[in-house]
């Protein structure tokens, strides 16, 4: 019986104008530009140089900072109000004043990972100019990155762009789906039926999985074919995770639109849950940084346990061992939302 | 007489689709003027070019004097409009909606009790009640008092009582002649036939063409076979068992205090036309609820098909059919698509179906139309549909919603050829209707009102006891007694 | 006459505004949707260097080594939580996700004050870079005397300083034209806007009338966040609450049109609903500058941010708010928001339809 249900599913997802369109676009757009804008890497900081020694060496030290990478030489100022109106109006981001041999660096941090890391790069441009011994004593320290090699960011993203991409897919077009059907009133007609809540709610669900694992597929295709990054660890774990991910998200947009009465409502809840959900998970920002009491919500944050998993699997190349962990734990929420989410379904009431 | 309405040479295309072609007619100032004709002929086309929702590919119309091209506003400020799918803002009140509508048109729900005060008197005491908990018909009732609370020069009226059970359509024709009465010019559309009587002049429209305009008498006559077909010949005792099919005793539903369905016992034969009959709010919806396995019962007991309503009600449902007017087939599928689908659900087998398929839509001649979305058709077939598509896999009893709202008179009459049809392979029709022509067709009828059933019996044995010509007349002698109005 | 039209105008309001108190879901996420964004970008969102676990190795504990040691863990940035010692021991444990930083003590540490390796998970390149930076800073302990340092306008480098400005351009935008597009568009899936387009009052008025709760509702939730910012987030208020309100109200305007150019385009609810999550939530979200700097995108993604309105307005927000500048330090801004709010008021009214279509 569930075969026709499905059957019925996948016309409808097809006839739909504008499902087909998401599902076919969303994908590449996200895969294509995201990546390219969440970009964290500080550069072209410009700098104003308020230079009132007006020496040899401050000149010099001026060069070094036009050659630098990071830095982008605005102009030379007279006074440092005028270099503070510079930047008052985003002409400029960091303000590297010379009076009397001391060195002030003023850098706006309204931002302030910028702020901070533009000005410890031009201290130390500043410091390895002035006292070559510290540079000596730097060189001796050295460095080594495991995983990511290139340090690119985009590495650290696209697993995580992935798992967006599955709450998109699975979570918030079936929970919409469901809800319409009910506004519609279509959702009575299947009730008087046979059809048992089970058989319902996995047609909803089968259609949005299979769609899911399609588009991560597109996406690892992707990520090889634009940007040359492919998954160091076993692919199969990549899809364990998202089947996971995805029977969670499935389910938790179950619930909302069993209770939910109107679209809107549904999209809105939904919407804060996974803003919640995401923010929360260490997709951008390290979970470690947290106060104690957001790092406790990490403990039942789904989210987080595949973002965890999955740069695990994809960036660090870890076997099932080194995510055994987390598998479990998705396992444990996902299961119990979905017994919620059927239980929740009420076919008689 | 002074023209309040003409309409010359007006056609209107959509895409392909000839909606209107060379539509002209006048309707006179205080005239009560009638567009009917089959679904899809053009009706709700024409009201809208009328009230300045749509502009005429060719030809000109002017309402109250004023151009429906050029002088929009003009007219906006002296029409009321009620469209066929009028509808209420749900998560406001009664009171809230008809205030808001009030206001709306710039007059206030005192000024305008008078004209409203027939049909609004039923709902009055639900006015803090949210207008998306009321029923189908209340909802229906609420919407004509918000259409009708300001007075305006001209009223259109698309379909406006479809879904309302006839003692409150007499009520509501009654309202309009009093506002005839304030030379108010009303053009309505409606499938009632004995609402066309109640029209000076009709104009017939079929395939977006006048094909007649002519009292309602002249025109019924000369389209009789459209409007009037011959009653069906229906040999009542054949196909009719001893066993019952469906057996209810003392079943009650309440809602808190509000007894929706209180204490209603009856018993339905195999092959039994059971015709379900109450007002607006009588509770018929939710005893079918509770029969179908889509509410729990407060109290009593009941027996569909030999499965108990309180516990079985998974069994129930696999032997029985539903259709509602509200919803019946996906339109996103196609014809063919939503015959598989729900014979799919009742677990009959690919080849079987396929089979199946071809029989029915040979015999409904709906061949050509096997691939076409359900939501392209016309109203009447996806009525037909629908109710073939309930009783595909054979169901032990079908129960029907206000199958027919809406559909023209020649469309119903095959609607219950099919009927008829299914009755004699043994499957029991439990039905319910606003049309009292249709009363007659059932084997047995029951009568609800205020969630009790009042009468009971053969359509004959109903008018004798209760010493009355017809079952309208039954109906609303009946209904009358009614001392509360809501489900 | 004008004292009908009034009347007929202020039902209309109150009939929206009823809409809206009476989906208390929704009302409650709206509220506290601004309410649970600051507290999570004030408090949960950062990128601080902080806890990051790590291990010392080290083959011989010496005087020199221990105070190292000792420094790294008296520091809020790191936490030790082994000391091992062969560097193979430590790398294990990064891998096994046990530790994200090793220091790696040559045995002549302590007698040339130097020989220090670094093992750093370096999946997250910009934490791993900053979490190097950090404790080379903590154990070589640089004479940093000779440059002064000074952090303008944030001078603990809060993330919630940045963030504020964010969120309001954020929530405006999706509150005033998710919001009202919905609402217009339901009316139209209802078939109410049938009997509201042939009653006598003026489309437009029609119109006003719902962008109205929608407007005070924004101009609410601007100031719960306002207030959160002050008093809880201690992100305090720099620049001229005035100006500040001002250019709010322009953005809440432009936000306004747009919502009503969707409910032009979309004919379903479900429509509306994806045309302003997709087209207006995703990309003031990625390429307003709200988390992610303009700057360091590519060129032609840069372009793209130029014509999305929410950017002008946090830049606006962001030196009005925090850095305190006068009006005329953002004239560029708000001359571009008034534009566009100009420019898609005008399509928005020409486009809507007073029919049916």
């Amino acid at each position: 019986m569930i075969k026709y249900l499905l059957q019925k599913e996948f016309l409808q997802i097809r006839r739909n104008s504008f499902m087909p369109k998401i599902i076919f676009i969303f994908p590449i757009m996200v895969m294509c530009v995201m990546p390219w804008v969440m970009n964290q890497e500080v550069t072209n900081i410009r700098v104003d140089v308020v230079d009132t020694d007006r020496t040899t060496e401050s000149q010099q030290l001026v060069h070094q900072i036009e050659q630098s990478n990071y830095f982008i030489f605005n102009g030379q100022k007279a006074t440092y109000q005028e270099a503070l109106k510079d930047i008052e109006t985003s002409q400029a981001d960091i303000i590297l004043e010379i009076r009397d041999g001391q060195y002030l660096i003023a850098a706006n941090a309204v931002n302030g990972t910028k702020g901070s890391i533009g000005s410890s790069y031009l201290s130390q441009i500043v410091t390895a100019h002035v006292q070559p011994s510290v540079v000596a004593i730097q060189s001796k320290v050295s460095t080594l990155f495991l995983y990511n090699k290139g340090q690119s960011y985009k590495v650290f993203m696209i697993p995580a762009l992935m798992g967006i991409l599955m709450m998109m897919l699975c979570g918030f077009l079936p929970a919409l789906n469901i809800v319409g059907e009910k506004e519609k009133g279509t959702i009575e007609q299947i009730n008087v039926t046979p059809v048992s809540k089970w058989s319902f709610i996995l047609a909803k669900l089968i259609p949005y999985w299979l769609i899911g694992l399609l588009v991560l597929t597109v996406c690892l295709i992707l990520s090889w074919l634009v940007y040359g990054i492919t998954c160091q660890g076993p692919l199969l774990l990549i899809y364990l995770l998202a089947i996971l991910l995805a029977l969670f998200f499935s389910s938790f947009g179950l619930i909302i639109s069993n209770y939910s009465d109107t679209m809107q409502q549904a999209m809105l809840v939904m919407w804060f849950f996974v803003v919640c959900l995401m923010l929360l998970s260490g997709l951008f920002t390290p979970t470690r940084s947290m106060p104690s009491w957001a790092y406790l919500t990490t403990y039942v944050n789904p989210m987080h346990y595949f973002i965890d998993a999955i740069r695990t699997v994809f960036v660090r190349g870890g076997t099932f061992q080194s995510i055994a962990h987390q598998v479990y734990a998705l396992v444990c929420i996902s299961t119990l939302m979905a017994v919620w989410a059927v239980k929740s379904y009420k076919k008689n009431n | 007489m002074n023209e309040a309405i003409i309409a010359s040479h007006v056609s209107k295309n959509y895409g392909r689709v000839r909606a209107l072609r060379d539509v002209s007619f006048s309707v006179g100032k205080g005239e009560v003027f009638g567009l009917i004709g089959p679904d899809g002929a053009g009706k709700t086309s024409m009201f809208r070019i009328l009230c300045t929702l749509l502009l005429p590919d060719v030809g000109t119309a002017s309402v109250d004097g004023y151009d429906v091209v050029r002088q929009m506003s003009d007219i906006r400020r002296r029409v009321g409009y009620m469209p066929g799918k009028f509808s209420l803002y749900q998560d406001l009140t009664v009171q809230e909606n008809l205030e808001f509508f009030a206001t709306l048109f710039g007059t206030t729900v005192e000024e305008g009790y008078d004209s409203i005060k027939a049909i609004y008197s039923q709902i009055e005491r639900f006015k803090d009640r949210k207008a998306g908990a009321l029923s189908g018909g209340m909802k229906q009732k609420l919407a004509l008092s918000c259409a009708l609370v300001h007075q305006p020069s001209v009223l259109f009226l698309d379909e406006p009582t479809t879904g309302v059970d006839p003692v409150s359509r007499k009520e509501f024709w009654d309202m309009l002649s009093m506002l005839k009465e304030r030379q108010i010019t009303i053009v309505a559309s409606t499938p009632y036939l004995d609402e066309v009587r109640r029209c000076e002049r009709v104009a017939f429209l079929s395939e977006g063409q006048v094909m007649g305009i002519d009292t309602p008498d002249v025109i019924l006559d000369r389209f009789k076979d459209v409007f009037n077909p011959p009653g069906i010949e229906h040999e009542k005792t054949m196909g009719v068992a001893e066993e019952n099919v469906i057996e209810v005793e003392h079943l009650v539903k309440a809602f808190g205090d509000f007894h929706a369905v209180d204490d209603i016992s009856f018993s339905v034969r195999k092959g039994e036309i059971f015709g379900f009959l109450g007002a607006n709010g009588a509770g018929k919806t939710t005893a079918m609820h509770m029969l179908t396995g889509l509410n729990q019962p407060t109290s009593g007991t009941g027996r569909v098909c030999g499965f108990d309503i309180r516990t079985q009600y998974e069994d129930i449902k696999r032997h029985i059919g539903y259709m509602s007017q509200k919803f019946s087939l996906y339109e996103d599928l196609t014809v063919a698509e939503n015959i598989r689908l729900f014979a799919g659900i009742y677990g009959m087998q690919d080849d079987e179906i396929a089979r199946k398929t071809d029989d029915l839509l040979r015999k409904l001649q709906f061949e050509e139309h096997k691939n076409d979305l359900v939501g392209s058709l016309p109203l009447g077939w996806k009525q037909k549909l629908a109710f073939s598509v309930s009783i595909f896999h054979e169901p032990g009893v079908v129960f029907l919603d206000e199958p027919t709202g809406g559909v023209d008179p020649a469309t119903r009459r095959q609607f219950w050829e099919l009927i008829y049809d299914a009755a004699s392979r043994g499957i029991t029709v439990f039905v319910t209707t606003h049309y009292m022509d249709e009363a007659e067709y059932c084997d047995r009828i029951s009568i609800m009102v205020d969630g009790k059933i009042s009468a009971m019996g053969t359509p004959e044995e109903l008018k004798r006891t209760l010493n009355q010509p017809d079952m309208d007349h039954v109906f609303t002698y009946l209904a009358r007694q009614a001392t509360r109005s809501s489900d | 006459m004008t004292r009908i039209k009034m009347n007929t105008f202020l039902s209309f309001v109150i009939k929206e505004t009823r809409h809206i108190l009476r989906d208390k879901r929704t009302m409650l996420i709206l509220f506290g949707m601004p309410v649970v964004l600051m507290l999570l970008f004030g408090f949960a969102i950062t990128n601080d260097v902080k806890n990051v676990r790590t291990v010392a190795v080290t083959s011989q504990m010496d005087h020199l080594t221990q105070t190292a040691i000792d420094r790294l863990a008296a520091s809020e940035y790191f936490s030790i939580t082994a000391t091992v010692p062969q560097p193979q021991e430590a790398e294990l444990l990064i891998r096994s996700q046990q530790a994200d930083l090793a220091v790696v003590f040559a045995h002549d540490f302590a007698a040339k004050k130097s020989g220090v390796q670094f093992i750093v998970d370096g999946a997250d390149p910009n934490m791993a870079q900053q979490w190097v930076t950090y404790a080379q800073q903590v154990i070589l302990n640089p004479q940093s005397s000779l440059v002064n340092l000074k952090l303008l306008y944030n001078p603990r480098m809060k993330s919630a300083y940045n963030f504020v400005p964010a969120i309001m351009g954020m929530l405006l935008l999706l509150i005033c034209a998710m919001m009202t597009s919905v609402s217009i568009v339901r009316e139209k899936e209802q078939g109410t806007m049938e009997v509201l387009l042939v009653s006598p009052v003026r489309p437009l008025m029609i119109i006003v009338a719902k962008a109205v709760p929608y407007l005070l509702q924004a101009l609410l939730i601007l100031f719960i966040i306002l207030a959160m910012s002050a008093t809880v987030l201690d992100v305090p208020l720099q620049g001229s609450l005035g100006w500040i309100l001002v250019v709010s109200f322009i953005y809440i305007l432009l936000a306004l049109s747009l919502g009503l150019l969707i409910s032009n385009v979309a004919q379903t609810q479900f429509v509306a609903l994806l045309v302003s999550a997709m087209m207006l939530l995703l990309p003031t979200v990625m390429l307003s500058g709200m988390l992610f700097p303009v700057e360091s995108m590519p060129r032609i993604l840069q372009w793209v941010s130029a014509i999305i309105p929410p950017r002008y307005y946090i830049q606006a927000m962001r030196k009005l708010m925090i850095m305190g500048v006068g009006i005329g330090e953002v004239w560029q801004e708000v001359t571009v928001l008034t534009g566009m709010t100009i420019l898609l008021l005008v399509i928005s009214l020409k486009k809507f339809n007073k029919r049916l279509s």
